[in-house]
């Protein structure tokens, strides 16, 4: 029953990034005028509310699906054509941000939620993204590293505000279902 | 401007290493595939749940527990929460009791639980739930395959069952573009092609239109397996061997269906006076 | 489920998965050394023919390159920036041209080809404890459970607006997620009753009564 249960829990986390790549015109607060997906706050949430292993798996479950073809990254983009993209840095860093982000949940657990998964999905979210996304850029592009980090600079705010909402999500979440966030079994 | 001769090696290398395994993968012979699945004897005929203690979020919901049947056809009535649900996972070891002894035509749910999936069949209230694959055909290939035919072999069976459904032009369709009785419908064709010997329904009914509910209804009285059947409808057990009526964990009343809903429908009345 | 894939069939849907990754392979080993924009013009303008091969509905995915072309714009803006006109010509096409082939893949391979094509690259996944079969598994329940959300997503939404919630639409990504853990919870108990991600090892002698 374990197995079967975190398989279908990877699955369906996998889904849940879908779905939130897939809904239209999602209404994030735009900052500085570049729209924000809910796809790279599924990253994050999915490190808080899954853990390291299993979050990992869920994302890199998702990039699997998108390479196979599923048009499923925000804006209906897929198949093995982004991973010829400026941003294949990004999308192969995916899982890793998870990953990264469900560790410091686990470093964190004395530090109350909100803060926990603030700090967790702006370190795992944004620093492990950036930290794959800028070197792909610069391999992809021919521009230097500097050039690459410039250009992606304008995502930071919105990225910042999207780890502010993963915070508030997970917060929400443990409230309805306390025990349900891997790290926070004990407190609570 | 840097030399991408440097930078790039390193994921085309993986797209090269990827594909020349693929490459050579293909003059490979595929593996033999897993016979089915060894069978076992039967043992007994009969269902038995023997002094069972089960607890549910930390609160005692079973006490000495114990239920005996060898009738194919039984229905278990209650109101929500009353126990229903646990009792029937019992009976595929979904759930496994603390203290007792559970046992299906002989088998342990236990210590034989790997036994259960082909033994007991389950439909769930929401198809939504049970169905795990993305078309109807992968759906019931599903179950061939668990018990060891090779994917081919399953969309075979698979499409044998549906041709003798007369429903063959549903195979690749999506199972999120049927209506509920079409899920519900495909949900017990893909646990009736496993072939179980007791099959459980818990509430089936509450999304069926009504032929679909008349077709099941044909079905359950029609199959040779054993059948459980979890209802709020209390008219479906018209043609019942025997009918259990559990309340807050206890069997309150066990006999002829229509005595049991004599019963339960006075204490209901009973309960709705002193409100 | 929503796939890129054509159906639809040309000289290109016949070859199989794995021979198209190869192609693939070889054509990136070919072009990613190349600096010369005229070759890389070249190369690009191929790339878009063998779209217009594919019949007439082929041609028209050549639109796909849109959702790339602001970050083109924003390379190219860079590299004018740095006084790299040159470069930034032949990577921009590069990365149109790598995109392109890439995705010409995608259009003509079915999900399912392409899965079996890449078996191989997942067996030595089976050494940290994935077997094959539950990847499918997981893939499958994916596929299958990405459109149930969008949907639960859509009735979390119209549940929403007709409650007067208009913005800070972020808010129903949690019971979004409340929704798809106690379904999985659900398709779990469902799955193991069906047998578990492992199949079944023995079963029962079937008697006829």
């Amino acid at each position: 029953m374990n197995k079967d249960r975190t398989l279908v829990q990877i699955a369906l986390y996998a889904a849940v990034i879908a779905a939130l790549g897939l809904l239209p015109k999602f209404n994030i607060p735009v900052a500085g005028g570049v729209p924000l997906t809910a796809q790279t706050l599924g990253l994050m949430l999915a490190g808080i509310m899954l853990g390291p292993v299993r979050g990992f798996l869920s994302v890199a479950l998702f990039i699997l699906v998108v390479a196979l073809g599923a048009p499923l990254l925000a804006g209906g983009r897929g198949g093995l054509g982004v991973f010829a993209g400026p941003t294949v840095g990004f999308i192969v860093g995916f899982p890793f941000a998870a990953l990264v982000t469900g560790l410091m949940m686990q470093q964190l657990q004395r530090v109350n939620l909100f803060a926990a998964a603030l700090i967790s999905s702006i370190v795992g979210g944004i620093l492990v993204l950036y930290a794959f996304g800028i070197p792909g850029m610069v391999v992809m592009t021919s521009l230097d590293f500097a050039g690459a980090a410039k250009a992606i600079l304008v995502f930071i705010p919105g990225d910042l505000i999207k780890a502010l909402i993963a915070a508030l999500i997970a917060q929400s979440v443990l409230r309805a279902m306390p025990g349900i966030i891997p790290s926070r079994q004990a407190i609570v | 401007m840097p030399d991408k001769g440097g930078y790039t090696l390193g994921p085309l290398f993986n797209v090269v290493a990827n594909t020349a395994v693929s490459w050579f993968s293909r003059k490979q012979k595929t593996p033999t595939l897993a016979h089915e699945a060894p069978l076992y004897a039967s043992l007994s005929d009969s269902i038995c749940i023997e002094q069972v203690d089960l607890q549910r979020a930390n609160s005692p919901l079973f006490l000495q527990l114990s239920l005996r049947w060898e009738e194919s056809r039984v229905g278990l009535i209650g109101n929500n929460g009353s126990g229903k649900s646990s009792l029937v996972r019992l009976l595929n070891g979904l759930i496994t009791p603390q203290q007792g002894r559970v046992s299906v035509f002989g088998y342990d749910t236990v210590k034989q639980a790997a036994l259960m999936p082909a033994l007991v069949g389950f439909i769930f209230q929401n198809p939504d739930h049970q169905m795990i694959f993305p078309t109807v055909a992968e759906e019931l290939a599903f179950g061939c395959e668990q018990l060891g035919q090779s994917a081919q072999q399953a969309r075979v069976s698979a499409l044998a069952l549906l041709t003798e459904q007369g429903i063959a032009s549903w195979a690749d369709r999506p199972v999120t573009q049927l209506s509920e009785g079409q899920k519900q419908r495909v949900c017990i064709l893909s646990v009736l092609i496993m072939k179980p010997r007791l099959l459980i329904l818990d509430e089936p009914f509450s999304s069926l239109d009504l032929p679909t509910r008349r077709q099941l209804l044909a079905l359950i009285h029609s199959t040779d397996m054993h059948v459980l059947l979890i209802s709020h409808d209390l008219s479906v057990y018209a043609d019942f061997d025997r009918l259990i009526w559990v309340d807050e964990g206890q069997i309150k009343a066990d006999g002829a269906p229509d005595d049991v809903i004599r019963t339960y429908l006075a204490a209901i009345d009973k309960l709705s006076v002193s409100l | 489920m929503i796939s890129l894939y054509l159906a639809h069939s040309s000289w290109l849907h016949r070859l199989p998965a794995g021979f198209k990754l190869c192609l693939l392979a070889a054509a990136s080993m070919i072009i990613l050394p190349v600096t010369q924009l005229e070759w890389m013009v070249v190369f690009t303008l191929a790339a878009a023919l063998l779209y217009v091969t594919l019949g007439n509905r082929g041609w028209q995915n050549l639109e796909m390159v849109r959702p790339l072309l602001p970050f083109l714009a924003v390379i190219m803006l860079f590299h004018l920036w740095a006084g790299s006109f040159y470069e930034g010509g032949v990577s921009v096409l590069r990365l149109v041209t790598m995109f392109l082939l890439a995705n010409l893949v995608t259009l003509t391979t079915r999900m399912s080809d392409m899965m079996e094509a890449l078996q191989p690259v997942f067996r030595p996944l089976q050494w940290i404890g994935i077997s094959p079969r539950a990847l499918a598994l997981a893939v499958a329940l994916m596929v299958r459970f990405a459109p149930v959300l969008v949907l639960v997503m859509n009735s979390l939404d119209e549940a929403w607006r007709a409650r007067g919630g208009r913005k800070k639409k972020w808010r129903l990504i949690a019971p979004l997620i409340i929704q798809a853990i106690r379904l999985s919870d659900h398709v779990a108990e469902a799955l193991t009753a069906r047998g578990g991600s492992s199949g079944i090892s023995v079963r029962p002698i079937e008697t006829r009564r």
